[in-house]
């Protein structure tokens, strides 16, 4: 075995898992508060991910680009959850699932209205840029040989951004008065509220974290890809379920794992398996790995167990 | 709310309207093939797709409570094995029809014992990853020997490398073989000696054709719903739907049941699959967007809009969604758009046909959450109430099965 092309593989799974560790994230903090799936996860960052296509067009700078993107995005989720999700939650789980379908259909056909139905940026005239704006350094000589293996800047840059993340997603859970009324609301929304807790506040502020989250992990997908397009969130977002349904959709730390594994057993698979996975497959494998999930053990690698009553 | 006319179920008056009502839609279906016109004609088939297929999922989702968004899938199945026995094997379409019905069933049933252990919105999670995988899957290259792969059916000339246009020689398409004479394809369809359609090498005359099979796919679809929502398994899909445990108390089989509704509802949802591989002649993902997941997210707002758990309901949503689709397809030219609506679309980039679904998509769940169905529902008993038979008289239906889906309701002018 090829010692250095495993290496290669490995890093290059764990950086693209990392992306769906952020979609996955999204999910988890948005499923702990109100205990829903959100199906527009993936459309509230495509939106995110082109307003920060736009801001790139405008000129500027792309690390403050991706903090408006960020702010476009919280605004999205947060409205979101005041105006729709917070009103039908009280009919039935299946109108919110309606709702978020809803959404979804809607974000991405806002996105083609806006931006047109072809992939951006498109080499036609008027546009300033030439590729869809990097975070970090990806030129194609932007890497350094590691063992054999030839690592990239890029890959590097977006591990340690979604470690930084996570690290003051943890913060935030676990040391701050906010993370704790979070992790109160989660834990139950009814006794939140007796001790004065603003549930409505955490639950907004939940939706619009998530929403940002993603659009991080929009934003990456579309430097990754080099072009941004309405096709991008559809196999991010199942990727990224596929992290939350292994990690346990109630455990942040698990959607961070799930994320990283899932990255992995994509990447190692299509590469190790080119005859019969490929790059057409990948997607069949989280589907695998999501319904093995459900069947096998339902609350996740790091979930807690769901009692059901009657 | 008392109510302007009070009839009864069975009487005079409810028979009028039950006729009125028939008269009215076979009027409509018989009138829309007179036009003799493709583009009008095409819209209808989409139309009645998009039915039979909404008809199908709302077995599963409206009646059963089981979120499916990957029905498309199956609607792959009926078009992959429509395409792959014409172009390959050369049989004849109409055998196509039960053979596809009987594959998807198989899978249906097949996918019904996962999905038996994975619940609300899980299931929707898994069964958009089989909608989102099904294309892929089916453009697979090691699948490339039999579905085409990427280029998909009929499989290219290998002289030129273009689908159906080799020259001289007799390419096969995945529908009817019109053409020529000289070449051994067919010109016209004789139903015993009657020849209804015409020279089919006319596109108006070849549309028409199509229209007629679209819509007995159509009735088939809607008949088999009906028969099963009327029947002792449709109510123990209902009791699944409004609580799993107690129905599960109450004797039904949970297994047996979900099995044969998932079953039943693939293999439906197959059929207009068929008909779409006949109608476009040529089988791909990118070339029937029904069976990606885009299709089968339409499905889902078709049938929500119309009315989840309704009979009526697929039949509505997908008359609405085709006329809006169409009538505002052309809007991305500014220019198209009628002068009042113009400030309100002229942004948009693409036809605003999705956004203005997903808008009333949204806002229905809010307003009415039964659909354009239910909405009707709730407000027909203003102007006509139908009393309906008393439970337990000979040759009866059960009150509440009658109640909730008469035909009869449904015409009686607009509501005030």
């Amino acid at each position: 075995m090829d010692f250095s092309l495993l290496l290669q593989r490995v890093i290059d799974g764990i950086s693209q898992g990392s992306v769906y560790a952020l979609i996955a994230l999204g999910l988890v903090i948005i499923y702990r508060g109100t205990g829903h799936l959100n199906f527009a996860q993936g459309e509230m960052a495509l939106f995110a991910t082109y307003c920060v296509y736009q801001f790139g067009e405008w000129g500027i700078p792309v690390w403050i680009a991706l903090f408006m993107g960020m702010g476009v995005g919280f605004v999205v989720g947060a409205v979101s959850e005041v105006t729709l999700i917070r009103p039908i939650s009280k009919k039935s789980p299946f109108a919110v699932f309606i709702v978020t379908l809803g959404l979804f259909t809607f974000l991405n056909w806002l996105d083609g209205a806006i931006w047109g139905n072809q992939q951006l940026p498109n080499s036609g005239v008027g546009s300033k840029q030439q590729s869809f704006p990097d975070l970090f350094p990806a030129d194609p000589e932007d890497q350094f040989n590691f063992l054999g293996a030839s690592i990239r800047y890029e890959r590097i840059g977006i591990l340690l951004l979604v470690l930084v993340i996570t690290g003051l997603l943890f913060l935030l859970f676990n040391k701050t008065k906010f993370g704790l009324a979070m992790r109160a609301v989660a834990s139950n929304t009814e006794s939140a509220k007796l001790a004065g807790i603003r549930t409505n506040l955490v639950l907004m502020v939940s939706w619009g974290l998530a929403a940002a989250i993603g659009a991080v992990g929009g934003v990456v997908m579309g430097g990754l890809n080099n072009s941004v397009g309405l096709g991008l969130m559809f196999s991010i977002f199942i990727y990224g379920s596929a992290a939350a349904t292994l990690g346990g959709f109630d455990s942040p730390g698990g959607a961070v794992v799930g994320g990283l594994a899932i990255g992995l057993i994509e990447n190692l698979s299509s590469g190790y398996a080119q005859k019969w996975i490929g790059q057409e497959l990948k997607l069949a494998v989280a589907l695998a790995i999501i319904v093995a999930v459900l069947l096998v053990k339902p609350s996740g690698l790091f979930g807690t167990e769901k009692v059901e009553r009657v | 709310m008392k109510s302007l006319f009070t009839i009864r179920e069975g009487g005079a008056a409810n028979w009028t309207l039950r006729v009125i009502t028939m008269v009215a839609i076979v009027g409509l279906m018989l009138y829309i093939p007179t036009k003799w016109e493709a583009g009008t004609l095409n819209t209808a088939i989409e139309g009645l797709t998009y039915m039979s297929a909404a008809m199908a999922l709302n077995l599963v989702l409206g009646y059963t409570g089981q979120i499916s968004i990957g029905h498309s899938a199956f609607l792959g199945i009926g078009a992959y094995t429509t395409g792959i026995m014409v172009s390959r094997w050369g049989f004849s379409p109409w055998v196509t029809f039960p053979v596809a019905f009987g594959i998807a069933f198989v899978i249906g049933v097949l996918i019904s014992f996962p999905a038996a252990r994975i619940k609300g919105v899980y299931l929707a999670l898994v069964t958009l990853a089989l909608g989102l995988v099904f294309p892929q899957l089916a453009t697979w290259k090691k699948l490339a020997w039999i579905t085409g792969g990427g280029s998909g059916l009929p499989i290219a000339c290998p002289a030129t490398g273009v689908s159906r246009s080799c020259e001289g020689t007799e390419v096969p398409t995945t529908g009817f073989n019109i053409g020529p004479k000289s070449k051994g394809q067919m010109q016209t369809f004789e139903i015993f000696g009657w020849n209804p359609f015409g020279d089919l090498r006319r596109p108006d005359n070849k549309a028409a054709f199509y229209y007629w099979i679209a819509l007995v796919v159509a009735i088939i679809v809607y008949l088999a719903c009906r028969g099963v929502v009327k029947s002792r398994v449709g109510r123990s899909l209902i009791a699944i739907r409004d609580n799993e445990t107690a129905a599960a108390v109450m004797g039904v089989n949970l297994v047996r049941t979900k099995a044969f509704v998932f079953g039943l509802s693939a293999g439906l949802c197959a059929l207009p699959g068929c008909v779409t591989a006949i109608k476009t002649g040529g089988v791909s993902p990118e070339g029937i967007i029904n069976m990606t997941v885009r299709g089968a997210i339409t499905f889902l707002i078709v049938m929500v809009i119309g009315g989840a758990g309704s009979l009526a309901g697929p039949v509505i949503g997908g008359a609405l969604y085709v006329f809006v689709v169409d009538k505002t397809g052309t809007w991305a030219d500014d220019d198209k758009i009628p002068g009042v609506l113009r400030p309100f679309f002229a942004w948009s980039e693409i036809p605003p046909g999705d956004g203005i679904f997903a808008v009333l998509l949204i806002l229905l769940m809010f307003v009415a959450p039964r659909g354009i169905a239910g909405l009707w529902k709730q407000y027909i008993h203003r102007i006509v109430r139908v009393i309906p038979r008393p439970a337990g008289a000979i040759g009866a239906t059960p009150a509440m099965a009658t109640a909730t889906a008469t035909p009869t309701s449904n015409h009686e002018g607009e509501p005030q």
